[in-house]
Order: C-alpha cells, then structure tokens, then sequence
C-alpha cells in the first residue's frame, strides 16, 4: 500500500468533520490497513465512543415509536414531551376510534332531520372534551401514582396531553364537519368546543381532570339533548349569532384567566 | 441526626374505614419492612408517604420536610422511589419506553443520560434480554420487576415499595434481596410485605402495622422473642396453644404457653408475628 492517512485528516475524520466520498474511502482504507485503524483508533475520544455508542443502543433498544410520538417529533416537539404526550391514554387508537364513530353517526344524522342536525351540534364539541377526559387523572391514567409521586409538574403534563388529544379529536371532528352539507352547522361547533374545553382547563385548578372534562360535557350536552328529544331540534339556536358570541366571550375570558394564573404560565415553558 | 422518616398520629379514614388511626414511627437509613394482617393500614401509610394521600390528622415528615407543603413536597420527590402496589402500565409502551417515561417524569431531561440510567436499572433488575417487548405481554413477575427498576431510577435515597415480593418465583425474590439491601447502603427503605422470611433476610427494622396502629417495632431479633419459650412440637394437637399446624415430619407445630415437659423449639420471626397478632385478636373478641 502506498497511501495512508495523513494526521491532519485523521484528526478531521475522528472530529466528524469530514463527509461524504472522503470519509468513504478513508473507512474503505482503515479497513485494510491496520496501521492506520490503530492510528484512527487511537484518536478518537472516549467521549465520541460512548455518544456514538449509546446512540447505536437506542436504535437497537428502542426501535418503534408510536404513531403520535412519531407525528409530535416531526412536528417540532422536544422528544422528551412527546414521550409524556404519548402516555396519553385518550391518544390511543381504540380511544380515538370510539370518537370518530360517534362523530360518524352524528354527521350522518345531520343529514336526516332538523333534530339530527341539533344532535350533531350537541355531540361534536363535546368529542374533544372527552378526549381530555381520558387524558390525565386517576382511575384514566393507568400510571397515575408513580406520576403523582414524581416531581414533574402535573399541570404541564395535564396541558401538553390536553393540546395533543384537542389536536387530534379536533382533526376528527373536522373531518366530520365535511360530511355535513349544511354550512353553517359545520362550522358552528369550533367555538362553543372551544369555550368547553378553556371551561375545563380552568376547573382543574380545583378538579381532577376527568371530573372537570365530564363535568363540563355534561352540563352542556345533558339539557340540551333533553331539549332536543322533547320538543325537537336546538340547532337554530346553536347556530345563533348570540350562542357563537357568548361561547367567543367564554373563550376571552377563561383564557385570560388562565393566562393570568402564575402555575399555569409556568407549566406553559418549555422547559419546566 | 434526623430520622428518614417520622409519622406522629396519623389518621386516614376511607369512608366508613379507619384505615390508620394514630400510628406513629420513625425510621432511619437501612431496610425497614412493613408487616400487618390484610386492611392494617399498611398501603394507605405507604400513599401518604410517597405524597400520594394525604393524612387526615396527624404530622408527617419525610427528611425534615413536610409533604403538605408545596416546595417541600418537590423536594421528597425528587429523592423519592415508589413501587405502588398494583403498578399500571401503558398500553403499547416497551419496558424501555414505559422506564423511560417514568424517567422523564423524574425529571432527567438530557437523553443521553437519561437513557444510560434506564438502562442501568434494567440491567440492576435483569430485564435486558427483554426490554424490547411490551410490558403488558410480560409475566407477573418481570412487570413488578419493571415497576421496580423504575423506582430505582435516579437514585432515590428514600424508597417506598408496597409488597414488592408479591408474585416473584423463589430465585426472583433472592435476586430482590440482594439488590434491595444494596439500596438499603445509605438510603432509607421502607418495604410492605406479608412474607415474613423477606423481613427476617432483609430488614433491620421491623414495623407491625394492626388496625391502623403501631403494634410493635424494632429488630427482627426482638419481633422473635416475642415467641421465645412459646414454640413447641408434639405428636398430638394441644388444646393450650393459639396456633397448631401440622409440619412436614407429620408432628404438630404449636404457639402459645406450652404446657409441662413440652418439646420447646428455638422460633423463627413469623411465629413472633402470628403471636403478636394473633394476640391482638384475641384482645378485640374479649
């Protein structure tokens, strides 16, 4: 052989610095040359070693990610929230499954009557409450000692799970919104699911999450499909401008009130 | 120098339940083990310190600190390992991930650290070999092993296990032993369990727990004695003992005052405990 490595470049590749053809056929040299795999060999830190090391462990180890972790990593999510986010009980697909059946069967009952259109009205924002429901809490979480015991902020973690389920349930109430043909009705459950779900998240400074997401999902949808099954439809109603508005100002005011409150900014950081 | 841990009377009702009512303890580094009947109180004491429950009445103190308080209630956290009786699992979750995740909510936020100590406390309860596999396709054993290693993880100098040996097989259990009485170096260790052969190979300590009061603590040695002079062996059932049962050799193993010119054997721990509380008994019929 009458090519080795030269030390500059050996220092380079051990750095990590060189890419590509370059570093290709540096490795197809040290392959063959013992004398400079022992130089190489012996310039690399120990440092480099173990990172590069423990980084092949954890392909090994830790092969698959759930769907949701997958999709949160993507989307910009420290890995370590996206970890905690997948826990979620309500973010799993036979959770999310009974959702969207229900969602399917009030989407199609929008279609027959003006009742069914009030059902729709009733059921859809009440979906992603739910999906907070089976969030986070005791009897729901099926870790929830060993997490209570744990030092990590328990409303963070109630928050980082609550967005990521309001994002998914709320993906499929929207694609349930476009098997409705009626316009108006499609659109008129964003705001009042959006004035539920603020309504929870400033109960649970007093209530465990599944009592304040239940809760709040029966007081609206208990009357008002009691209304409905006696004297007929509520949709006008729900489609009112004077419904959209009250639920906007639901919406104002409980995020103010949560934005205000100290615990509930810090557990909004990014780093707790 | 400040004990581990301190109760002072306290008080726990569940609904119609006195689960404790006025315990008081303290304990210090090394293994303390847990004993009492089913519905002593030993879980709802174990909750309340893990700063799972709280007391209804009554001081408690982990490290100096007071788990009703906010900011001292991060810190018993943060040195903290529980092994809750009946630990749950995600669904889905590998013994990795799920170890994982109990990492992150211990607060290790670099990755890399975070996943060398995961895998320290896999390798501590011998689970490498499966790490890979969904928890709930394990054992009965290898989860409560997998629950285990993630109290161990961080280092905890204050460890809380409810009935750690339950569902082990023999080998499990001396493998638990040995890596319990590691964590005993140095730290505190409070275990609950109804295997009293565990608290005689493991403990220094022992606390029994009955109706939601302290009925004794101290040694192993001295929980013993409470049986010395009063084990005995005969070919025939007594009517003066508390307790007979008949052992391997076919003869009769008895509890209680031996009658005259009885074959009276050295006890072990559990015949102290089943007299202790066999006593007790006896005290509430009267």
């Amino acid at each position: 052989m009458t090519w080795h490595v030269p030390e500059p470049l050996v220092a380079a590749y051990v750095d990590g610095a060189v890419q590509g053809a370059r570093a290709a056929s540096i490795e197809a040299h040290i392959l063959a040359c013992a004398d400079c795999r022992a130089r190489v060999n012996s310039a690399v830190s120990v440092d480099r070693l173990t990172s590069i090391w423990s980084s092949v462990l954890d392909d090994a180890e830790n092969p698959r990610q759930s769907w949701a972790e997958w999709l949160l990593t993507r989307a910009g999510v420290p890995e370590a929230d996206a970890r905690l986010v997948a826990a979620a009980p309500s973010l799993h697909l036979s959770w999310l499954a009974s959702l969207a059946a229900v969602l399917l069967f009030a989407a199609w009952a929008s279609n027959t009557s003006d009742r069914g259109a009030a059902l729709f009205l009733i059921l859809a924002p009440v979906i992603p409450v739910l999906a907070v429901a089976g969030a986070y809490g005791p009897r729901i979480d099926p870790t929830y000692e060993v997490s209570v015991a744990s030092p990590y902020p328990t409303l963070r973690l109630v928050l980082l799970r609550s967005a990521s389920v309001v994002a998914a349930s709320g993906a499929l109430a929207l694609a349930a919104s476009a098997l409705v043909p009626d316009g108006e009705i499609a659109a008129a459950w964003l705001l009042p699911s959006l004035a539920l779900i603020t309504l929870t998240l400033l109960l649970t400074r007093w209530l465990a999450l599944p009592v304040a997401a239940f809760g709040v999902a029966a007081a609206y949808a208990v009357p008002l499909l009691a209304i409905t099954l006696d004297h007929g439809g509520v949709s006008t109603a729900l489609t009112s401008a004077a419904l959209q508005w009250s639920a906007a100002a639901v919406v104002v005011v409980a995020l103010a009130l949560l934005t205000a409150d100290p615990h509930m900014r810090a557990a909004m950081r990014r780093n707790p | 120098m400040t004990p581990a841990a301190e109760v002072t009377d306290v008080r726990r009702r569940y609904g119609r339940t006195q689960a404790l009512d006025g315990a008081t303890f303290e304990i210090g580094t090394g293994v303390t083990g847990l004993l009492g009947p089913n519905g002593a109180g030993k879980t709802t004491l174990l909750r309340i310190l893990a700063t799972v429950a709280a007391p209804d009445s009554g001081a408690v103190s982990v490290f100096g600190r007071d788990p009703a308080v906010s900011g001292d209630r991060l810190e018993i956290r943060r040195r903290l390992g529980y092994l809750p009786q009946d630990p749950g699992f995600q669904r889905g979750f590998s013994v990795f991930e799920f170890i994982d995740y109990i990492a992150i909510l211990k607060e290790m936020t670099s990755r890399q650290e975070r996943h060398a100590e995961v895998r320290r406390v896999i390798d501590a309860v011998d689970l490498a070999s499966v790490s890979g596999k969904r928890v709930r396709a394990l054992s009965g054993g290898m989860k409560r092993r997998t629950a285990l290693a993630a109290a161990l993880l961080g280092d905890p100098k204050f460890l809380v296990l409810d009935e750690p040996t339950a569902g082990l097989d023999p080998e499990q259990r001396l493998r638990f032993r040995e890596l319990v009485s590691d964590a005993g170096e140095g730290r505190a260790v409070l275990l609950s369990t109804h295997q009293t052969e565990d608290v005689a190979a493991l403990c220094q300590d022992v606390v029994v727990l009955d109706q939601g009061r302290v009925l004794f603590h101290g040694s192993p040695a001295e929980l013993t004695s409470v049986a010395d002079g009063r084990v005995w062996f005969a070919a025939e059932r007594s009517a003066a003992a508390e307790l007979v049962w008949r052992g391997a050799d076919g003869r009769f193993r008895h509890l209680g005052s031996p009658p005259a010119g009885a074959d009276v054997v050295e006890p072990t721990l559990e015949d102290g405990y089943l007299l202790l509380v066999g006593r007790v008994d006896e005290e509430a019929a009267a």
